[in-house]
């Protein structure tokens, strides 16, 4: 029976890469394997978590979680561990360096790991093509690809108020999810929409920049019509996703966005700017942008808002779409992207 | 509406995509209003984002920097009483020094800012002389290949293996025997509505620059490229740069180059043009410098005479 070492940098709710990490002991241990957790602070979920500085003898196999420059990829590049790499993504520092000098630090120390990783690891396994063509460039030579691990929900039944319509964006107040655009979109489409609003979802990830964005919506005349409710409980997102007309994502870069897949699962309909990820995950199921300027998407949202037909489509084919996501869909592939690395 | 089924659905999302860039592109050209507003909004951000993080109006940015480059050493003191009298007492003691640091600072700021405007006119002189962006429109864009081209560049690339991308696409001329051959393709253009009436008959043709969509192409990404259109008024480094970039996006593939020879312009169409092109026999020597092996192929079309098609396997 093989053991495995999982190593997350923290264990928390309400985190998509500890979620994944919880899900994926649970694709271990139904192969009869032994798992442990190791991470480089105590968890604020009640599971046991081994310290990386009490991390002495390793497990057969290591699979190291990576979306940010850690100790715990320090450890593996120090001992020259075979640790497969997981690989979820890390933000280009210059998408946030000019609003988180604080933040850039941790970015930048991720990436440059990944070149210390490539030469170790006996196989990664991506989140989706893009990331793997990132770990393909940097040198990693068997990349794998499978879904991040998520428990997709259906949602509840749509509430959708057509006469004052939800714009809803799910995730962290960050630059590079351009928050900016979204407001910049909802004045251009108040002009034929007056009683449109934008609802974001996620906590801030930059004070700096949440700042900017309510500055921003004041001095555009739509302060009114932009909540920020921050991060936000299940039930909660569940509510906000049944009263939304629309999910529109801007976002200039993404490694996979579970967001986005929530939506489509939720029945919402997706329309999102075609950068990085976003067709990959999206595929034919949302109406994807080359152009984002203000008033090309408010004419697409205007568009899904006044065509019965094409809502409806983008709904049913967004249900169809986020099956390809589903718990046992990403699970079975997991088991094929790890296939031959778990002795029985 | 009738709904699509499943097996449309991805043709009928292209087209709603498509309509919706080509709306949007109609009502800003219609409208000034709207380019007015965007531009409003674009300045509206570029007021509260800090410096650097938001758009290119080098104008705005230097107005920022100008007020910026000022540095007040009048510190505010609050007005809480025992903390103000503190505060006062501390400026007092302090003023002295800090006014000859920050006199020193803002003088070094202003001498910068005056820089930076002098550098940011300099260019402008520059862009006017060159006048790049002025005589748009003064002559007509080049017309569309035929058809016999477009059976030639699909006779070259009929078994070829791996998605060709028709960079400068139209309306889709280049793309429709290809796809009705079944090969996998897609178009690339940077006018949104001169590729509707492709996109509403089912090609797979996106608006876009046709140039940033072969920068960012990965490497052996395509079996193919052609290359048409924006081609004809590349200058030398802009071509060389298609050509390196053309080259790493097929891998072993190929890469087809349609355009008309500059030699053929008549003499308006010389004289006004943006930029002079280059003739097939210039692209082919580019390829061939290269190393791949270069044909010159002879079509029907009084204008795309010779196409230029270089194999890197």
């Amino acid at each position: 029976m093989s053991s495995v070492d999982l190593l997350v940098p923290e264990l928390k709710s309400g985190d998509a890469i500890g979620a994944h990490t919880l899900l994926l002991r649970d694709v271990f241990v139904a192969q009869g394997a032994t798992v442990r957790f190791v991470a480089q602070q105590p968890s604020s979920m009640n599971e046991d978590v081994l310290l990386v500085s009490a991390w002495k003898k390793p497990g057969d196999l290591i699979v190291l979680q990576h979306g940010i420059g850690s100790l715990l990829a320090e450890a593996v590049i120090k001992r020259r561990l075979p640790a497969v790499l997981n690989y979820h993504n890390i933000t280009p520092p210059e998408f946030v360096e000019a609003w988180d000098a604080d933040h850039i630090a941790g970015l930048r120390w991720g990436r440059a790991q990944l070149h210390q990783l490539a030469p170790l690891a006996p196989r990664a396994v991506a989140d989706s093509q893009y990331n793997a063509n990132e770990l393909i460039d940097v040198g990693f030579a068997d990349v794998r690809v499978a879904p991040v691990l998520w428990n997709v929900r259906k949602g509840n039944d749509r509430q959708v108020d057509h006469d004052a319509p939800v714009i809803l964006f799910v995730g962290r107040v960050a630059a590079n999810k351009c928050h900016h655009d979204l407001i910049a979109a909802l004045a251009a489409l108040t002009t034929t929409h007056p009683t449109a609003r934008l609802v974001v979802v996620g906590s801030p990830a930059s004070e700096s920049y949440q700042r900017a964005l309510d500055a921003f919506a004041k001095r555009l005349g739509v302060g009114g019509h932009v909540d920020f409710v921050g991060a936000v409980d299940d039930a909660t997102l569940a509510a906000h996703l049944a009263n939304a007309a629309v999910f529109l994502c801007l976002s200039e870069h993404e490694g996979f966005c579970v967001p986005v897949v929530e939506a489509m699962a939720a029945g919402v309909p997706v329309i999102a700017y075609d950068a990085a990820v976003l067709s990959e995950t999206v595929g034919d199921a949302g109406i994807l942008l080359g152009d984002k300027t203000p008033h090309a998407v408010a004419t697409a949202v205007a568009r899904v808002l006044d065509e019965p037909g094409l809502e409806q489509h983008l709904i049913d084919r967004g249900r169809q779409r986020a099956d390809d996501f589903s718990l046992a869909v990403s699970s079975k592939a997991h088991r094929a992207a790890f296939d031959g690395l778990v002795a029985r | 509406m009738t709904q699509p089924n499943a097996t449309d659905s991805q043709a009928y999302i292209n087209r709603v995509r498509a309509e919706i860039e080509a709306e949007a592109e109609t009502r800003r050209r219609r409208d000034p209003e709207l380019q007015r507003q965007e531009r409003e909004i674009e300045r509206a951000w570029i007021e509260v984002a800090p410096p650097g993080a938001a758009g290119s109006q080098g104008e705005l940015l230097l107005d920022r920097a100008d007020r910026l480059s000022m540095i007040d050493v009048d510190a505010p003191l609050g007005t809480k009483p025992g903390i103000r009298q503190l505060k006062g007492s501390i400026r007092k003691g302090v003023y002295w020094y800090l006014r000859y640091v920050t006199d020193q600072v803002n003088a070094l700021n202003n001498v910068l800012t005056r820089l930076l405007r002098r550098f940011d006119e300099r260019i402008s002189s520059l862009e006017d002389a060159a006048a790049v962006a002025d005589v748009g429109g003064l002559v007509d864009p080049v017309p569309e290949p035929d058809g016999a081209v477009a059976d030639t560049v699909a006779s070259i690339l009929a078994d070829h293996a791996g998605r060709v991308v028709v960079l400068g696409c139209g309306s889709g001329v280049l793309v429709r025997p290809l796809h009705d051959a079944g090969v996998a393709v897609h178009g690339v253009d940077v006018d949104a509505l001169a590729i509707l009436p492709g996109v509403r008959s089912g090609l797979d043709l996106r608006a876009g620059e046709p140039a940033s969509h072969l920068a960012a192409a990965r490497a052996g990404e395509f079996g193919a490229v052609v290359a048409a259109g924006f081609v004809e008024d590349l200058g030398p480094a802009a071509a060389q740069r298609v050509v390196e970039q053309a080259i790493a996006a097929v891998g072993n593939g190929t890469v087809v180059i349609a355009t008309g020879d500059p030699a053929d312009r008549d003499v308006i169409d010389r004289e006004l043009r943006v930029g002079r092109g280059l003739s097939p026999a210039t692209w082919a020597y580019l390829f061939g410098r290269t190393g791949a092996t270069v044909d010159l192929v002879e079509t029907a079309d009084p204008r795309l005479r010779t196409l230029v098609v270089a194999r890197l396997a």
